[in-house]
């Protein structure tokens, strides 16, 4: 019987595995009793179970192949998505007809980035060298002329709804932008467009400065005021400056309109001295590919002679309250956040009044994909520009399979990681080879871990840093000491580092230490796409070249690297390899940067990859071994990295992947495979072997043989062929990355929340309202913990803003606000809700209007 | 073409003695001598005006040095690297005075234009056609001389192609149609004429639409498929592909008017007394066209040749465009925004010796499809 027994255990129990493992339904074993007996048996039981999801073990890329074609026409690349012929086309969209089609093509999906925008940029001399008056000189008019412009005439009617309307020096994907949402408001509310005001303080200060209104037309000591428009026309700008110019003849001005490309229009707004008078006010046009984390120093940058050492900025006058609080926020004069902000409060009226430009729009543009495909997009910088595409790029519930990418243009400079093409649409392919120590996150910028695991961020006491991330740790102390044995310089003559003690005889400190910890198992688990094991070597080479091109006595020397190594120096103090099992580093500084997360880049992890802040590889990936033909080429003046410096030299720009240096990357590799070459053998020498470096070379070579190009990573793809003069990249995906598909899971959609409220649509003065606030996202109720704020702003009849403060939590995603409605007066008010995500920087507005009654 | 003289003598091609073939060398070899110098200097001066004027006569300097100065400042004053942030201002004025200064004086432009004007005539006239400054070969190489022929072999393909169809076919059919003119074919021929005020880019929409857009039987443009076959034949295979609709449009655009105006050009020639006598005398059609109407008209159609084939050099901008072509004309067109003189006189240079050297061989080309043009024998006339 207890056999019979055992045996009946047994195969329930593996049926109910095998069951189970099928996860359709469930075999539940019980234990009955039946005439006095003990026995197990199985019961048909049954239970709802959630499917289980298949563990992901793939690898890398969820697609297979990826090929890069080119396209410069956008609505030719519509026209290709829907016929199929590429899946999604990399390109900020910004011509209403065109987006138009798109979003009426069920066949595509779209996603919306912020990272360019406009301005009017004023000349702020008042009496020119020719003794005419400059009305742009006089601050008061140029407030005015914030009124003079219809905002959302140039987002509605010129740009077809592809932007919204921008006052304020603050960019609409930024950490800072939601924080100063009342303030904003305000200035959107009192400089909103009103013609008759600004005609009316416009020629009331034309007046005083000694103009005559003349048959409808503003003379000065006789002559007629000349405007002298400079106006862009490479896009958009060039209906926003005839606008613009329209809205000044009108109120009696006499403009003439310099249409200009950039390069005519540098010579006059760059490099002129503004008292000559080459323009009056010139359409200015700004990007940024990345989320900004701090708009507290723009203020002294766009304002005031500490901005941009040429002339036009060496014009400005700034009242002395405006320079102070300018400069304060640029020097990160202040203790707390909570200081930061009330400066930057401060600073934002004083920045309209003086105004020596008026902030026009924020481009919403599309990128646009096939609908089924997924993929990561930066909030500033589109498909194109996040890092995390090869990671997420995808179609819906299908694994693997091919992706033609459309983009404007490709290649359209040589590549290589040091000095190469660092264009737009060549960075997307060179992101796809890369790993990274760090990833910035597209939606917050903040960055985030890929091979580092861990960080510490030691800071002087008092120093404004804060930390939003829990992988960062952030602590402070009075006083941190640069260790004797930290690297701090490059001795070129002798191939060796310099320590802080021979730097710094007296010893140094620094501002902050960052100590960054890598994943336990790189570098182990990393592997060059040539095959090549990836080790600290290069990682040193990669340091070590930065140093080194800024020495006179290197053989690789590049004057144009001076300026930047020297000012880099100012701050740097040293770092420190504390171990190499697990690689450990310390990088002591005095530049630091307010969030905690932004003290952490590429170059400070020594990581050999996209820098993109001038330092290291500030333009890709590479090895020391792919390098060495370079560098070699590089000492022997046949080629350099540098545009400029092969500019000089009269030589080719050293390219990885095409063209006349490829050949003679390849001879110099043959003569690296016969010496057995190690670079920097002196400092390097205890990294790598002669036997390893042969075997790195040899691995290249093959590489080069199949390939037909010198471009190596070790990231999600691998660069299979490239077809320059035919403008085509064929990317496989790397079989031997390390980590999983799905670790950046959920980055493919920003998770921008949804507003919704509702209310009373009518309430008696002095009556209590409430109204219900639901915060979404795709249909779910956003976890309020995920929710940086919840704020509301009420304007009354007269457009005033009357009241604010935060929305009360009930639970995730519901909200209330209650308003004490005593102060408000009878007519229509305007309840504004504004919501913004921890993980997504674009603050929502949403707005009910009720009527109060008496 | 004024240097070539009109022999009416009947037997001056043929040449009696040893007495005269010398004197006809030593005419041949200096006017030969002369007309290559006239050339030259034809071409110096050419080549010079135009340095002066793709350079604005110094003005792109400035626009240089402007370009420069934005370009670092935008890396400097806006960049959000702590390590930049962390500077003053007079550090971050002098770290852009600095690298300014650097590359200024790398591109020369810290000496006078005049002076690097010759140094750019030297190198122009003796081909060395140097770096560009912005633009960049398909490979990645600023070498002027890789960026032009690397655009040359599509736009041989892509405009040669083309334009020889059109000449030939606009000839063999003009040529065929003024031997029956007033019948339907010409008339239909005259009706459609119009069509080619529409330039090629235009049919090239349409027919994008249409082919690749609709049907999807040819692709949208570019040059070969993306990927590239591997097999040069495939390879080869698939530009032809390519090739259909650009080679269409350009075809549909013109060869009404080509027709037209051959047609009316052989008109004119078919109605000389030599012919209508040739007629008379009972000469098959094919011979009198041969003969007496095609021979007489080679040197204009030469000309005509041979100056469509150089002209190949200047590309088709919007057509390249329209068709994502890796041509020369685009490469030229961004030459021109970009203020690239390096290129833009690389090319120009080219073109202007390309058209000399048809200018001197056309002259001996006459001579030999047209018995009655003797060359060197200015005033001398029968």
């Amino acid at each position: 019987m207890w056999k019979r027994t055992l045996i009946l255990f047994s195969v329930l129990i593996v049926g109910a595995l095998l069951l189970s493992a099928c996860g359709t339904g469930a075999v539940e074993t019980v234990v009955v009793e039946k005439e006095g007996e003990t026995i197990v048996e199985t019961v048909e039981v049954v239970v709802e179970v959630e499917p289980t999801p298949e563990p992901v073990t793939r690898t890398g890329a969820w697609v297979d192949t990826v090929i890069f074609v080119e396209e410069p026409s956008s609505d030719a690349a519509v026209t290709r998505i829907l016929a199929g012929d590429i899946d999604l086309y990399a390109y900020s969209i910004s011509e209403a007809p065109i987006a138009e089609r798109i979003y009426a093509a069920e066949e595509l999906s779209y996603y919306t980035s912020y990272g360019s925008f406009n301005d009017i940029t004023f000349n702020p001399v008042l009496i020119l060298e020719d003794g005419s008056l400059n009305p742009f000189g006089d601050p008061q008019i140029r407030e005015a002329m914030n009124m003079l412009v219809d905002r959302d005439y140039i987002c509605q009617e010129i740009t077809g709804g592809m932007a919204v309307p921008r006052y304020v020096d603050v960019q609409l994907a930024s950490s800072d932008r939601a924080g100063l949402a009342d303030v904003i408001a305000e200035m959107e509310l009192k400089y909103a467009y009103n013609p008759e005001k600004a005609e009316e303080v416009i020629s009331g200060r034309m007046v005083e400065l000694g103009a005559e209104l003349v048959d409808g037309v503003w003379t000065y000591e006789g002559e007629a005021v000349e405007i002298v428009a400079l106006i862009r026309i490479e896009d958009e700008r060039l209906e926003i400056g005839d606008y613009v110019s329209n809205q000044l003849e009108d109120i009696g001005f006499t403009v003439t309109r310099d249409y200009k490309t950039s390069a005519e229009a540098s010579t006059c707004w760059i490099s002129s001295d503004p008292a000559g008078g080459c323009f009056n006010f010139y359409t200015g046009g700004w990007v940024s590919t990345i989320i900004s984390r701090d708009e507290a120093s723009n203020f002294a940058s766009y304002y005031t002679p500490l901005g941009w050492g040429i002339p036009l900025w060496q014009a400005y006058d700034p009242s002395d309250e405006f320079f102070a609080v300018a400069e304060a926020l640029a020097n990160s004069d202040f203790e707390t956040y909570e200081e930061r902000m009330d400066l930057l409060r401060e600073v934002i009226p004083l920045s309209m009044e003086d105004s020596v430009r008026i902030w026009l729009k924020d481009d919403a543009g599309i990128a646009t994909q096939r609908a089924d495909l997924t993929l990561a997009s930066d909030l500033s910088g589109s498909t194109y520009g996040a890092t995390l595409w090869p990671y997420t790029l995808k179609y819906d519930g299908v694994v693997g399979g091919q992706v033609t990418i459309g983009m404007p243009s490709m290649m359209t400079q040589a590549w290589n990681p040091v000095g190469g093409s660092n264009w737009v649409y060549d960075m997307m392919p060179i992101r796809g080879t890369e790993t990274h120590a760090i990833i910035a996150d597209p939606f917050t910028g903040l960055s985030r871990p890929q091979q580092l695991e861990s960080a510490v961020i030691t800071a002087q006491t008092g120093l404004p840093i804060g930390k939003t991330l829990d992988w960062v740790e952030l602590e402070f102390v009075d006083e941190i000491a640069v260790p004797d044995d930290a690297w701090s310089d490059w001795d070129a003559e002798n191939q060796v580092w310099i320590t802080a003690a021979e730097r710094f005889p007296e010893g140094a400190t620094a501002k902050t230490k960052v100590t960054m910890t890598y994943r336990a198992d790189f570098p182990a688990n990393t592997t060059w796409h040539d095959g090549s094991p990836f080790t600290v070597a290069d990682m040193m080479f990669m340091m070590i070249v930065n140093f080194d091109q800024a020495k006179e006595a290197s053989p690789v020397f590049d004057e144009g690297t001076v300026p930047n190594f020297d000012s880099f120096m100012l701050a740097f103090k040293g770092f420190r390899w504390v171990s190499t099992d697990p690689v450990v580093i310390e990088y002591y500084t005095d530049a630091y940067a307010l969030d905690a997360e932004e003290n952490i880049t590429q170059f400070r992890a020594w990581y050999p990859s996209e820098a993109g802040t001038g330092a290291g590889y500030a333009q890709g990936t590479a090895a020391w071994h792919n390098m060495v033909p370079s560098w070699l080429a590089e000492a022997n003046g046949e080629m350099a990295w540098t545009d400029d410096k092969a500019t000089a030299l009269e030589v080719d720009q050293t390219n990885f992947l095409a063209g006349p240096t490829v050949d003679i990357q390849l001879v110099k590799l043959d003569e690296a495979i016969e010496g057995a070459y190690i670079p920097y053998e002196p400092t390097l020498g205890d990294y790598i072997t002669a036997d390893e470096a042969v075997a790195r070379y040899e691995n290249l070579k093959t590489w080069v043989e199949r390939t037909g190009h010198f471009w190596i990573g070790t990231g999600p793809f691998y660069i299979q062929k490239a077809f320059p003069v035919e403008g085509t990249i064929i990317m496989q995906r790397n079989n031997n990355f390390p980590y999983l598909a799905d670790a950046w899971a959920g980055f493919d959609k920003a998770p921008i929340p949804e507003v919704l409220i509702d209310g009373a649509g009518e309430v008696a003065v002095g009556a209590e309202a409430t109204f219900d606030v639901f915060v979404d996202f795709e249909g779910a109720p956003y976890v309020n913990a995920d929710l940086d704020m919840v704020t509301y702003l009420v304007f009354d009849a007269t457009g005033a803003l009357v009241m604010k403060g935060d929305a009360d939590a009930v639970e995730d995603g519901y909200f209330t606000i209650t308003l004490d409605t005593s102060d408000l007066t009878a007519g229509s008010n305007k309840l504004a809700v504004i919501a913004v995500s921890k993980n997504a920087l674009v603050p929502v507005t949403e707005t009910f209007e009720f009527v109060t009654t008496e | 073409m004024s240097d070539t003289t009109i022999s009416l003598d009947p037997g001056a091609d043929v040449i009696k003695n040893r007495g005269e073939v010398l004197s006809s060398f030593v005419r041949v070899a200096k006017y030969t001598a002369v007309r290559l110098v006239v050339l030259f200097v034809t071409v110096v001066i050419g080549i010079y005006l135009l340095v002066l004027v793709a350079n604005m006569g110094g003005y792109v300097d400035e626009i240089r040095r402007g370009a420069i100065r934005e370009q670092i400042s935008m890396q400097i004053y806006m960049s959000k690297d702590p390590q930049i942030v962390a500077l003053s201002a007079e550090q971050k004025n002098q770290m852009v005075a600095d690298q300014v200064a650097i590359e200024e004086h790398r591109r020369g432009l810290d000496r006078p234009f005049i002076i690097r004007s010759f140094a750019f005539l030297q190198n122009a006239i003796t081909l060395n056609l140097g770096f560009a400054e912005d633009l960049v070969s398909d490979t990645g190489s600023k070498q002027v001389r890789l960026i032009l022929l690397e655009r040359l072999v599509p736009t041989l393909l892509m405009w040669g192609a083309g334009n020889l169809l059109l000449f030939f076919v606009g000839l063999f059919v003009g040529l065929f149609l003024s031997r029956r003119y007033g019948t339907l074919l010409d008339r239909i021929v005259i009706a459609l004429a119009p069509t080619s005020s529409a330039p090629a880019w235009f049919y090239g929409l349409f027919l994008i639409l249409i082919f690749a857009g609709v049907l999807r039987i040819l692709p949208f443009g570019a040059l070969v498929d993306a990927p590239p076959p591997e097999s040069k034949i495939l390879y080869a295979l698939s530009v032809l592909k390519h090739l259909v609709l650009p080679t269409t449009a350009i075809f549909i655009s013109t060869i009404a008017l080509s027709i037209f105006n051959r047609r009316t050009f052989f008109l004119i020639y078919s109605q000389e007394d030599y012919v209508e006598m040739a007629k008379a005398k009972g000469v098959p059609d094919r011979l009198i066209e041969r003969r007496y109407i095609l021979k007489p008209t080679l040197p204009p159609i030469l000309t005509d040749f041979l100056l469509t084939v150089i002209y190949l050099w200047t590309g088709a901008v919007i057509l390249e465009t329209v068709f994502n072509w890796p041509g020369l004309g685009r490469a030229l067109f961004q030459a021109v925004g970009s203020f690239d003189t390096a290129v833009i006189v690389g090319a120009q240079v080219i073109f202007a010796y390309l058209l000399a050297a048809t200018v001197f061989v056309l002259d001996f080309l006459y001579a030999l499809v047209d018995p009655r043009v003797r060359i060197g024998e200015e005033g001398k006339r029968a």
